[in-house]
């Protein structure tokens, strides 16, 4: 079974901690492998032209890898603070019986997977809370990345790159399409030490989107970042969302609903 | 209530249902909620595109079968059939969420407190008014259940089994919401 496969990875980095979107720099294995095919090359050159963002580009900077040091600091501070401000939350909360999501939702998520048989009242309780948080601490990062750009709206790009830059989160790779994160990873969004050693060459062969991937429309207003930012269809089986196409616009927030959580029990 | 409204149909598509069959509805959070949450951890100038909470929908749903699938495999291994909620914080601590787990278990903690007392007033109480028919008879099954188990006694096999049973019969239709408490109304829910 799938969720049997995700878990089978994450074991090997059972040891690793959360904070490390820094140390995932340098020692997230799995997104060496297209830094090293022949086509990142031209593309790194021509990123550094445009924009000095991106310092992992250029390890032996000393000004550009300060630059890349300082982000990160920032963003670890912010993640610090989070977690802080969640144990005084649940602390200072008075009503528990308010849930931010639907418990009944979350024990039919969890009931998919056919091994799963009994689920005790208090796990989709357990979820509710813990999904807030990873919904909080994946936006936080994503926002980030937002920030970096001088923007002002995340979108789904801003969520694959803060994947991609944790370990934690590889259990994800398959759910944020692949071909994008693979242009991400070219545009240099991932950032990894250069490798001379030719096994990674050929394995990064695998790695590589679609021809036609490569050329997309320019659904995005700035130039540097469509380049690397094609409408693509999910091929994943299990999710068919995003089949549907939908007629609102994509930049306007749809649901500006100002309404508290409400009460939401199960069981 | 907006919310109800999202939980019973559309909820991906504000409230455009016809484009997405139920069940497919049930494989995530509702949008709504996930956008407030991820508005939570925002500043106020910040806006999210649709996508963007449509990639998070799908990630929140692989993050619980993750940690499901990795509780399950504990209990299987122990010969338990129950995952509770300590197996969860088990299953995140050994893949890599160990930021998660003091906060949940101080949560975990209260919860269990809160239940012991909601058990102990549902005997002096009838059960709250039900938004609708169905939860109506979920929630009297639920209260025959803790009617017959002793005060205190939390996870009983029994009840936890109807349970399951109920939200398999639930999955073949459009599902209405979970009952909402009418305003002011804070009753404990007998269990």
């Amino acid at each position: 079974m799938q969720v049997h496969v995700y878990n089978n990875n994450a074991k090997m980095d059972q040891n690793q901690h959360v904070q490390p979107a820094q140390e995932a720099y340098g020692e997230n294995q799995y997104q060496s492998n297209p830094v090293t095919t022949p086509t990142v090359l031209p593309t790194q050159t021509s990123d550094s032209s445009l924009s000095s963002s991106y310092p992992r580009q250029h390890p032996n900077d000393p000004q550009l890898e300060a630059m890349y040091e300082l982000r990160q600091e920032r963003l670890q501070q912010q993640l610090n603070n989070f977690w802080a401000k969640q144990c005084q939350e649940i602390q200072e909360a008075t009503d528990l019986r308010t849930h931010s999501l639907p418990l009944a939702r979350i024990k039919k998520i969890m009931k998919s997977d056919e091994d799963v048989k009994l689920v005790s009242a208090e796990a989709p309780v357990v979820f509710a809370k813990a999904c807030e948080m990873f919904i909080m601490e994946l936006t936080l990062r994503a926002w980030a990345n937002v920030e970096e750009d001088q923007r002002k709206i995340i979108k789904k790009h801003d969520i694959a790159s803060s994947i991609s830059r944790a370990d934690v989160f590889d259990f994800l790779i398959d759910t944020v399409p692949r071909p994008l994160e693979n242009i991400l990873d070219q545009q240099g969004f991932v950032g990894l030490p250069t490798s001379t050693v030719p096994t990674p060459l050929n394995d990064a062969c695998y790695h590589n989107p679609p021809p036609q991937a490569l050329v997309p429309g320019n659904p995005y207003g700035s130039p540097r970042i469509a380049v690397g930012m094609p409408i693509l269809d999910q091929n994943h089986p299990g999710l068919q969302i995003h089949h549907f196409l939908t007629p609102m616009e994509p930049t306007p927030t749809p649901t500006p609903n100002p309404q508290n959580p409400s009460p939401s029990s199960d069981c | 209530m907006a919310d109800s409204d999202n939980d019973s149909g559309g909820a991906h598509n504000g409230g455009k249902g016809s484009e997405m069959s139920p069940r497919e509805q049930d494989r995530f959070l509702p949008i709504a909620n996930v956008s407030r949450i991820m508005k939570k951890a925002l500043p106020a100038n910040a806006k999210i595109s649709k996508d963007a909470k449509e990639t998070v929908q799908e990630c929140v749903s692989e993050f619980i079968s993750f940690i499901t699938g990795e509780a399950s495999d504990k209990c299987q291994r122990e010969k338990r059939k129950t995952i509770n909620g300590d197996d969860l914080l088990w299953a995140m601590t050994t893949l890599g969420f160990e930021d998660y787990v003091e906060p949940l278990k101080g949560y975990l903690q209260r919860f269990r407190e809160m239940e012991g007392e909601k058990t102990v007033a549902a005997r002096d109480k009838d059960a709250p008014p039900l938004t609708n028919a169905t939860n109506s008879a979920y929630e009297s099954a639920n209260y025959a259940a803790a009617a017959a188990v002793p005060g205190g006694i939390m996870m009983h096999q029994g009840h936890v089994y109807g349970s399951a049973g109920f939200h398999q019969v639930a999955g073949g239709a459009i599902k209405g919401g979970p009952a909402y408490p009418g305003p002011g109304s804070n009753a404990g829910r007998p269990r």
